[in-house]
């Protein structure tokens, strides 16, 4: 064989080599479906994917195809888009939603037991402690944690201190809530006195939230209402809800919350007049909200810092529990029970789970750390919005992740629309409701 | 005789073949799209089909009964529910999906034929534009000042504003439906004026009729059928319409205000914010309002007197 004819077959071999070599390489496809408001900053709950995309690889030595889907539509339909896909068999591997859904979807086997995968990987030892609580059904584990929040109060400093407030009043207001000496009853008597006194128009003393949700735990855990028994049943806690259901009767006689606040709209009339920080006084609503008031309502008069000089942040003061609290309702990060690399799809979930990751979410879109190394970051120490609100967590709830969830907060939902457009009296509101609850969950409930 | 009644039921059967061939696609429409839909949202209202238990497996649902049924009567809401439909419906078909329908019909063919043409082009917008699109733009008219459009109107000559959608939420749902219901009523009723002979129309102002003679004594005896059709077609699909109503008031203000049944089966059956869906009790409201549609659609036949109406024409009798 001469010199020549030897080369060329070697480097036909070696070419051919590099083809097998790269075939040998796996391909895996991952797809991933978020919920996010991408203009709100809310982006990095999937593209932080796009970010560890060739780290996974490298450790892993296969090619992955990552496909990224996310937008913000409906809850329901998002969820029910994802029940349809599992039964269909073509439910993404990654699925972003509510910890709640635990409670549906891992009695149903949508999702898969992570217990055993989240041992393997030891970036989730950084994980709050207390989060794990939310990811739980049945004493298994099904979701990895992607971000907590916190549900405060917003109060106008602007409007305060029209209102004759000193800057210290103002200043420590949050303070004041949390050791429990302004009450949810001392609130609604400061937007009383704001109206009586013309710094606000009647109804505008005090917002709420306009639909159904997890904000509305909170009145309700502020009543002392407990949500679930030590049997594992729900528990329908009458005298809390009476209590919750005579207050919004009670917002309404007064004129400190407008009478058409129940499907009142969100983007035309209650993120533009709440951050305005002109209009309202008080108004209950997510950190998360702040991010895109900051970005989309207020970036003409300075963004963040109109924002940081003229809204501030208290907890839902303290009602008959003496109690001020918060809830928090983290997303989770699930495996389908369809995805035929569960391994891969941790081997992702574990690479984002880190403070740099989540700090990217967390101070883009205004949500609260759920890492422990992330909280104590500089880059999260250092975000003046973030390190107001972080202490919120030491007062927070969460939902239940239960089956009856859905049936308990629906009637509970009624009775408040029964309540506070004056169509019902508080006490035929919490019957209506309990009737409501009764017929559709029967005895799954414990009622008190 | 035997062999004489099988011989004769073949040559029936034979003679008939052809009718039964051109019957077959809509006969098969009819199969795949509403008598399998039906009987499969009636087995899934007689099971606790919900996100916790979901499969498509029919033989792995958990079969209950008229229990369904039995929830469904007891809720509280239900008897508010079944009359919001009532009323929506009525009000919507009465006004709009008939009257203005026919009103339209009338006055765009008794104008020069572009200007009718241009007429009923605009009319036919509301409906050729998407429904979110079309809800967008409602929102936008209703909305509070200073956003709302009519109440930039009301501040502009100094009178009262109002959240027209909390304050007056049937009229807008009423008003929303309605313009896209009229399109409709128009297309056939003004292809049935079109088609009356011109002779008739005009040996009937040769005889000296006015228009409104004419319209009372010509044009509207020829229109039984197509109002048969249009009042039957319109309660049907305004009986299952919600999806504007959900974009709009979502069944509130307030306690199920302007929830129509349709409406209430969606929000059991597929749209839950907490994701628990109950696809068998949805289901069961979904098959009392193919009930009703049923029943509906014979009483209208019976009123209208459907088979007079279908008779063989006398010419081809003779």
């Amino acid at each position: 064989m001469n010199k020549r004819l030897f080369t060329m077959v070697l480097l036909v071999f070696v070419a051919l080599s590099g083809v097998f070599m790269a075939q040998a390489q796996d391909t895996v496809e991952i797809t991933i479906r978020c919920k996010a408001n991408v203009p709100g900053g809310e982006g990095w709950r999937c593209d932080n994917f796009a970010e560890v995309e060739e780290q996974v690889e490298a450790e892993l030595g296969i090619d992955l195809n990552l496909n990224l889907v996310q937008d913000n539509i409906d809850w329901g339909e998002y969820k029910q888009e994802f029940v349809l896909a599992s039964e269909a068999g073509e439910a993404p591997d990654i699925i972003l939603s509510g910890h709640e859904d635990i409670g549906a979807w891992a009695p149903a086997g949508l999702i898969l037991p992570l217990d055993d995968m989240i041992d393997m990987h030891e970036e989730f030892d950084d994980v709050v402690s207390t989060l794990w609580d939310s990811q739980e059904w049945s004493g298994t584990i099904y979701g990895i944690p992607q971000d907590a929040e916190a549900r405060p109060v917003f109060y106008s400093k602007l409007l305060l201190s029209d209102l004759g407030w000193t800057d210290e009043e103002i200043e420590s207001l949050p303070e004041r809530v949390a050791a429990g000496e302004y009450t949810f009853e001392d609130m609604i008597q400061t937007a009383e006195q704001a109206i009586e006194e013309g710094v606000v128009e009647e109804g505008n003393g005090y917002w709420h939230r306009t639909s159904n949700g997890f904000d509305w735990l909170m009145p309700y855990f502020a009543s002392g209402g407990e949500i679930l028994g030590e049997d594992g049943k729900l528990v329908w806690d009458s005298e809390a809800l009476l209590e919750v259901y005579e207050s919004l009767a009670d917002i309404q006689a007064r004129g400190v919350t407008r009478p058409d606040m129940l499907g009142l709209s969100g983007s035309e009339v209650w993120h533009p007049a709440v951050s305005s920080a002109e209009q309202v006084l008080f108004a209950q609503g997510g950190i998360w909200n702040w991010a895109d008031w900051a970005k989309n309502y207020v970036a003409d008069q300075g963004g963040n810092d109109y924002l940081l000089e003229n809204i501030g942040l208290i907890l839902f003061p303290a009602m008959s529990a003496e109690t001020p609290l918060t809830v928090t309702h983290p997303l989770s990060y699930m495996i389908s029970s369809d995805s035929e690399h569960p391994d891969v799809a941790m081997e992702l979930l574990a690479a984002i789970t880190t403070p740099e990751a989540n700090n990217r979410h967390a101070i883009d879109s205004f949500h609260l750390g759920i890492l422990n190394s992330q909280v104590e970051s500089e880059a999260y120490l250092n975000d003046p919005v973030l390190s107001t609100a972080h202490y919120m967590l030491d007062y927070t709830r969460v939902a239940p992740n239960h089956p009856d969830w859905s049936a308990w907060t629906n009637a509970y939902w009624l009775g408040i629309q029964a309540a506070e457009t004056g169509a019902s009296s508080p006490q035929e509101a919490l019957e209506q409701a309990t009737a409501q609850l009764q017929n559709e969950a029967g005895d799954n409930i414990t009622y008190k | 005789m035997e062999k004489n009644n099988s011989s004769s039921q073949r040559n029936w059967f034979r003679s008939n073949l052809a009718a039964y061939g051109f019957l077959a696609p809509a006969g098969i429409l009819v199969l795949i799209f509403f008598l399998i839909p039906v009987l499969l949202i009636f087995y899934l209202s007689m099971t606790n089909l919900a996100t916790t238990n979901f499969t498509t497996n029919v033989s792995e649902m958990e079969f209950i009964g008229l229990e369904n049924y039995a929830i469904l009567f007891r809720d509280q809401f239900a008897g508010k529910i079944f009359f919001n439909t009532v009323f929506y419906v009525l009000v919507t078909l009465a006004i709009f999906n008939v009257s203005l329908a026919l009103i339209v019909s009338l006055l765009t063919t008794h104008i020069p034929r572009r200007a009718g043409f241009a007429f009923r082009a605009i009319w036919i917008l509301p409906r050729i534009t998407t429904a979110t699109v079309y809800i967008m733009l409602w929102r936008r008219l209703a909305v509070e000042a200073p956003y709302g459009i009519i109440n930039q109107f009301n501040t502009f000559f100094n009178q009262t504003t109002y959240n027209y959608l909390d304050a007056r939420p049937w009229e807008f749902v009423i008003l929303v439906n309605g313009f896209i219901g009229v399109s409709f009523g128009m297309i056939i009723f003004t292809s049935a004026i079109e088609s009356i002979p011109k002779d008739l129309m005009n040996a009937s102002l040769v005889d000296g009729s006015t228009i409104m003679q004419r319209i009372r004594y010509v044009i509207m005896p020829l229109l039984r059928w197509p109002l048969l059709f249009v009042v039957t077609y319109q309660t049907l699909s305004l009986l299952t319409s919600f999806e504007q109503i959900l974009l709009l008031t979502d069944g509130g203000p307030g306690l199920y205000d302007t929830e129509v049944w349709s409406l209430t089966a969606y929000h059991r059956a597929l749209d839950n914010y907490f994701g628990n869906t109950q696809w068998g009790y949805g289901s069961a409201f979904a098959v009392i309002l193919v009930i009703i549609g049923v029943v509906l659609a014979v009483i209208y036949m019976r009123v209208f007197r459907f088979d007079e109406l279908v008779v063989e024409p006398k010419i081809e009798v003779l």
